[in-house]
């Protein structure tokens, strides 16, 4: 299988909106974070190249698909949101889960970065 | 394989023997020997949480923790929270990380190692991000946005490379996995459903 030409093809086939940067796809964008990733799920400590730009041509189909689908049913509504992500993840109860926890995270440091940038500040002025 | 290059490895060893509350403001204020760029303070990042259906097949990932969704405010903060301290879970079940860390203190050195990629993988928000906008158009793309698509990214690696490790068993075949695994791991989940369909049938493969 030529994944060289089979991932320029994806790129372009995938995206939607043909411009300069888009239309070719770079090889191993994912590449190293995916190392880790994979060890981390069970494969050897040094993954083999082939496997890892498979796997790295999967997930890209698989983001692209996924976000083509929260498109359409976000288009419906109008703008593309975080919900239309969560509404395709319904049925998978670890994902939902995974997800919900994460943006409660953010938030969580959200409002946590805010009190301490109001800290930081009143540090600033008291130390004038 | 080498390690993660990160400045607060050090700080998650000793997050290892007593794992913190979550950041209050007086906590954050910590200064770190190699700093994060000069005009963000490193905050200390709360790692994930296992999630409390913890099925074999769908550990949590590791995501980097988020950044303000104010897209004017991203850029900075992306800098920052690509450095990750790796923190105990709490989850604020008492119980839970009670028997996680008992788990935890078992585990072998190579257990300890595969654990912390597990934990501290992810995929660069920049990059998804910028995926995403390619893959969307001209949309934009909201930082909780990337963040659940990086997280959820990550729970299929995982389900990738789990069943690909079970095709490996059926096969009784070792050592690292081909892509000859993979390969049926992504039929087998295209067959149950994990997998999101094209409406559209994709030409010029």
């Amino acid at each position: 299988m030529n994944t060289a030409s089979g991932a320029l093809a994806k790129a372009k086939a995938g995206a939607s909106q043909p411009s300069e940067n888009t239309t070719k796809r770079k090889r191993g964008i994912f590449q190293k974070e995916l190392q880790h990733m994979m060890y981390g799920f069970g494969d050897d400590p040094n993954p083999l190249p082939e496997t890892v730009a498979l796997v790295e041509d999967i997930v890209v189909e698989y983001v692209t698909d996924f976000a083509h689908k929260a498109q359409e049913i976000g288009s419906k509504r109008g703008k593309l949101s975080v919900e239309d992500f969560l509404y395709l993840v319904r049925k998978d109860p670890p994902k939902l889960n995974r997800c919900k926890e994460l943006l409660s995270m953010q938030e969580e440091l959200k409002q946590a970065r805010k009190a301490f940038d109001v800290d930081e500040e009143k540090l600033a002025a008291s130390l004038d | 394989m080498k390690q993660f290059k990160d400045p607060f490895e050090a700080a998650f060893e000793e997050q290892e023997e007593s794992p913190p509350e979550s950041p209050s403001p007086a906590d954050e204020f910590n200064p770190q020997p190699s700093a994060a760029p000069a005009d963000t303070v490193p905050v200390q990042e709360e790692d994930d949480l296992i999630a409390p259906s913890t099925s074999a097949l769908f550990p949590a990932s590791a995501a980097a923790a988020a950044a303000k969704p104010k897209d004017e405010e991203d850029e900075e903060e992306e800098e920052n929270m690509e450095v990750e301290l790796a923190k105990l879970p709490s989850g604020g079940d008492p119980h839970k990380m009670v028997k996680m860390q008992a788990i935890l203190s078992q585990f072998t050195e190579e257990q300890m190692n595969r654990y912390e990629s597990f934990r501290r993988s992810g995929f660069q928000k920049a990059t998804m991000k910028r995926l995403l906008t390619s893959v969307t158009g001209s949309q934009k793309i909201s930082m909780p946005m990337t963040i659940v698509m990086s997280g959820i990214a990550k729970m299929f690696v995982g389900e990738l490379i789990e069943t690909a490790r079970i095709v490996m068993a059926e096969r009784n075949e070792s050592g690292p996995i081909r892509p000859c695994h993979i390969r049926e791991a992504y039929r087998r989940l295209k067959l149950e459903g994990k997998v999101p369909k094209r409406t559209v049938p994709r030409l010029f493969r």
